[in-house]
């Protein structure tokens, strides 16, 4: 049985993958849902200091 | 709030804390928000929505050590994780990235014993990181994979903390294999070694004790050649490894997924983002532990799987927002608004904003001066577009934080408001003003109206800018028909856009065609034809074999390609470029190897095992040796895919049969994440590891009944010689250094001749030159189901391209041609990086210079040097930049 | 203190320098307030007829950075 597909996506988790996967999708023609469970996005990435190799900020 | 740049910056309410909601006492911070955004009635609500495809990103947690009673991370105040030594370095952690001991004690410490704790901090002379915690361990707890990410983690933190401390800052890692096999990440711990002089300790820790008195940790261990030492540090750092929540396997049992042993979802290598239910895809830390670009291309590749499963219903749910009609402001008097933002107590806690407000209103052309708290917030911006349209206002000025983040959410107001985006001028009164400032909240004043004062000036010039619109046209060349290159084709076309593969052998396939099994142990010539059987018979894809690329032209949206197949050279023109022309085994020329044909490589065994060579059923002892060509001076990268490829082929051999001794010479495994798994498994199967140094390598000398093979053992430190009937050499994947390609797309190799990507973490799959983009081992070395994942994720960062057609535009700030002032020279077309500018070829200005805005990167260089002054930068045009310069002292 | 008559023009570029300005807030360091930033697209951008402008208008000095 095959349903009538619906245009849009639920994105589970709110750091660097799951943003990421949101915008690529928004930006190809997708509704996107973001569910996030903490109260802002960014996820674990945005508390680096700095990131290998290239001791950039993470920010 | 969890940190000071969380986005969005607001302040939550944890529900289970707060007074009001628990007690219904305080209130406090309802009275004292001048929002009015505190209301306590907000509850829970339970939303339904449909959806077509779920992605599941929940990400991991650190693993919490506490639990470790060797380690007493939860006694010793000066044992911290990797996460909290993380914020310990950080300029916005609670240390203000001051490395000190007792980190974790409040500033301005109130209770007594925390005080008498503060009085003993003191600024740490040496630190220890131990590897391993909560990773590749099954006895102290449930962790049998390596977590990728805490090697490379360590060696960086103990880098920055020699940054923030000074360098003579001693900084050790305890570890067991230093797993560094990324792309630039071994030179990255070469340099740690020997440039920032890091101490790296190959073992295991067996206890820390603390001196009660000042905090210092006494650490026990036996080192290499199996003494016992014992070291006191001042701090130590555990590298936790990466763990799936209990909530996230909730979270997998009610979707009804596969997990694996370590707790991720289980994925197939052919398809690396799809979970075992259809229509439900992962990526992230949650599809094994990997490291932030590795999550990048999941993100990516997870968006295309889901994407390409919904192609037929794409853009039946996004809404358009419709833009408003741009009111023709040229030739109008300036009438400038200026908006003073206070960003809560950030700029308004230093600077007097009324006052500046005030100054602000009183410079010429300006017609209304507005204080704002937050002037990026929702409302601000409304009553912004208001306030425009009230009073008339042409030119716009903000004077808030950077635009280097804001300007664009300004400009999309000034949009919505009928204004013309480039009639907008933000200066930045915080980060370079109040934030930097703040003991001095005069001068700070005064400096604040310095800056509104040039802005206004600049903005009073400023003028509507056009941006040129882009056509993009709707196909694609893929460059490589490999694994990376036919999933790329494979997704796009299934979006709807022609696709060419360029293919330079006469079959698709690429090196995948030499591999027996994946990691994961699937047949990779059963998956790998199904692949070529689905771009054969998708009639958007174009595959132009025994073909060659001899030029390409133009740029985003406009390329054209010259494709030469049998001496026949054929133009074909595509709006984007995907490049996937992958690397190939190195021919060693060390261990004998092409002296006797008991000496092959990977690959080789790979055939071997594949027509089930009978060769193999007489082996009585094999040896393989590893890093043969890489982590070498002359290719100082490790080849990422080696380690897991031999301890699996290794296993085979062992599974074959039991009786044949199998001997791996190696000098770190790196079987990352869950491959982790493999390697145990080949130690319970009896194959044995010896660990060699690069500076004591094995010597094979090759016998007529056998390879006699020595190596120091790095337990006994003494020569062992193994005689082998077959040696495996694990070659270096070496990239194919294509400097022909690389100048055709103005795209960058690196030193090994890797593809250099737009950025290290968070632009894997695209180049800097915009509409190229890159894939699989071209970029770095990488196993079947990293190279599906990058072609993935560059046909899905290919795709919000094409996506665009009519709505991709150039920015307005570029240069521009006064040809009646153009001497034609010259200067400007040979010192332009980007070919932007040439000489018109015909009209009436033939023989001047003209810029094309498409390629124009707006960087000035041309208007610099233009001896006539005929060249104009378009939003940063001389006479604006003198306006400024002319504004800096107020005109008395 | 700043002295008031000191007046230094830095012209700082929009992807390195301007952002390490930024950075320079965001890490809440402390400096001087003499400087007034004009952001240019890329130091190529920078003229010598800005630099000699800047003098005439009373700067103690020019500091150009990308």
């Amino acid at each position: 049985m095959e349903s009538k597909k619906t245009g849009s996506v639920v994105v589970i988790g709110g750091g660097i993958s799951g943003m990421l996967s949101a915008l690529d999708l928004a930006n190809s023609g997708f509704y996107v849902y973001l569910v996030e469970k903490g109260p802002s996005i960014g996820g674990v990435m945005a508390q680096l200091d700095k990131t290998f190799p290239t001791n950039d900020c993470a920010m | 709030m969890e940190y000071p740049q969380a986005v969005p910056l607001k302040y939550a309410i944890n529900p289970d804390v707060c007074l009001k909601l628990t007690k219904d006492k305080c209130g406090t911070c309802e009275e004292v928000c001048p929002a009015d955004a505190i209301d306590y009635t907000m509850t829970e609500e339970m939303l339904t929505v449909a959806a077509g495809s779920i992605i599941l990103a929940p990400g991991f947690k650190p693993f919490d050590p506490s639990r470790f009673d060797n380690y007493q991370y939860a006694n010793f105040p000066n044992v911290v994780t990797s996460m909290e030594f993380e914020r310990i370095l950080s300029a916005t952690g609670p240390t203000m990235g001051h490395v000190t001991t007792f980190p974790k004690l409040p500033a301005n410490p109130k209770k007594k014993k925390d005080k008498l704790l503060a009085q003993k901090r003191k600024d740490p002379k040496k630190i220890a990181w131990f590897q391993c915690v909560g990773s590749r361990d099954i006895n102290k707890c449930d962790n049998a994979y390596c977590s990728s990410v805490c090697c490379m983690y360590a060696v960086k933190e103990a880098i920055i903390a020699k940054e923030h401390a000074g360098s003579d800052l001693d900084c050790s890692i305890f570890f067991m294999d230093m797993r560094t096999p990324g792309k630039e990440f071994e030179k990255y711990y070469e340099n740690a070694k020997h440039k920032h002089g890091i101490n790296f300790i190959r073992s295991r820790v067996h206890s820390v004790t603390e001196d009660p008195e000042t905090g210092d940790l006494s650490v026990r261990y036996v080192d290499e050649l199996g003494q016992i030492i014992t070291e006191t540090y001042d701090m130590i750092v555990l590298s936790v490894g990466l763990e799936i929540s209990e909530e996230t396997r909730d979270l997998a049992g009610k979707l009804d997924i596969d997990l694996t042993e370590g707790g991720f979802a289980r994925t197939a290598s052919f398809e690396p983002v799809a979970t075992s239910r259809d229509g439900i895809y992962v990526s992230g830390v949650f599809n094994n532990p990997k490291d932030i670009p590795e999550s990048v291309l999941d993100a990516s590749a997870a968006a295309s799987a889901a994407g390409d499963a919904l192609a037929d219903v794409r853009n039946t749910l996004t809404k358009e927002t419709l833009p408003v009609e741009e009111t023709n402001v040229v030739g109008d008097r300036p009438s400038i608004g200026v908006f003073i933002c206070d960003c809560g107590s950030n700029i308004a806690g230093v600077v007097d904003c009324p006052s500046v407000t005030e100054y602000a209103a009183n410079l010429p052309y300006v017609t209304v001066a507005e204080e704002t708290t937050y002037a990026c917030s929702q409302d601000a911006q409304d009553k912004m577009v208001e306030i425009i349209k009230e009073k008339g206002l042409n030119r716009i000025v903000v004077a808030a934080c950077t635009p280097k983040t804001h300007e664009p959410l300004f400009q999309e107001t000034l949009k919505n408001s009928g204004l013309n985006k480039y009639l907008f001028e933000m200066t930045n009164i915080r980060n370079h003003n109040s934030w930097v400032h703040k003991n001095n909240p005069d001068i700070a004043t005064d400096k604040a109206k310095d800056l509104v004062r040039m802005a206004v000036a600049k903005a009073a010039l400023a003028q509507p800018l056009k941006e040129e619109k882009i056509n993009v046209n709707p196909s694609v060349m893929v460059v490589g028909g490999g694994l990376a290159g036919m999933t790329a084709a494979r997704s796009l076309a299934s979006q709807g856009y022609e696709t060419h593969i360029i293919e330079k052998k006469e079959c698709l396939g690429g090196e995948a065609l030499k591999l027996w099994k994946t990691a994961q142990g699937e047949d990779v010539q059963k998956e790998l034809d199904a692949l070529i059987q689905d771009i054969a018979s998708n009639d958007k894809i174009i595959v132009h074999t025994n073909t060659t690329l001899e030029g390409v032209d133009g740029f985003v949206g406009n390329f054209t390609s010259q494709l030469k197949t049998d001496g026949k050279t054929t133009p074909l023109e595509h709006g984007v470029a995907v490049l996937a022309t992958g690397a190939k085994a190195l021919e060693p020329d060390e261990y004998s190897f092409g002296r006797d044909d008991r000496i092959i490589r990977t690959l080789d065994l790979d055939k071997m095992f594949k027509e089930s060579d009978p060769k193999l059923d007489t082996v009585k002892s094999a040896v393989f040796i590893q890093c043969v060509g890489s982590r070498e001076p002359q290719r100082p990268y490790c080849s990422r895919v080696c380690c897991t490829h031999s301890v699996d082929n290794a296993i085979a051999l062992k599974e074959k049969n039991p009786e044949t001794d199998v001997f791996i010479l190696y000098r770190d495994i790196r079987t990352y994440g869950e491959r982790e798994l493999l390697y145990k498994k080949a130690r319970e199967k009896g194959v044995i590891f010896i660990r060699f140094d690069v500076e004591n390598k094995p010597e094979v000398v090759v016998e007529k009944d056998h390879l006699k093979i020595t190596v120091i053992d790095h337990v006994l430190n003494l020569p062992v010689t193994i005689y082998a009937d077959l040696l495996t050499l694990a070659a270096a994947l070496v990239p194919r250094k294509d400097e022909r390609l690389a100048n055709f797309f103005k795209v960058p190799l690196n030193d090994e001749g890797f593809f250099v990507e737009k950025h290290a973490k968070l632009g894997p799959a695209e180049f800097a030159t915009d509409g190229v983009f890159i894939a699989g081992s071209a970029h770095y070395p990488k196993p079947v189901n990293e190279a599906i994942t990058q072609g993935r994720a560059a046909a899905s960062r290919a795709l919000t391209l094409l996506a665009k057609k009519d709505s991709l535009f150039t920015s307005g700030n570029v240069a521009s041609v006064d040809v009646q002032k153009c001497s034609a020279c010259g200067v400007c077309i040979s010192i332009c990086p980007y070919n932007s500018p040439s000489f018109l070829a015909e009209g009436r200005f033939a023989g001047k210079a003209d810029v094309n805005a498409v390629l124009c990167k707006g960087c000035g260089l041309c208007v610099a040097s233009c001896r006539s002054g005929a060249i104009h930068l378009r939003g940063f045009d001389t006479n604006q930049i003198l306006s400024q310069i002319f504004a800096l002292d107020e005109v008395s | 203190m700043a002295d008031d008559n000191i007046k230094i023009v830095s012209f700082l570029c929009n992807w390195c320098s301007y952002g390490a300005a930024d950075l320079a807030g965001v890490s809440r360091m402390e400096y001087p307030a003499d400087i007034r930033v004009i952001r240019i697209p890329c130091s190529g951008r920078m003229s010598p007829k800005f630099i000699l402008s800047a003098f005439r208008e009373g700067a103690d000095a020019v500091w150009v950075s990308g």
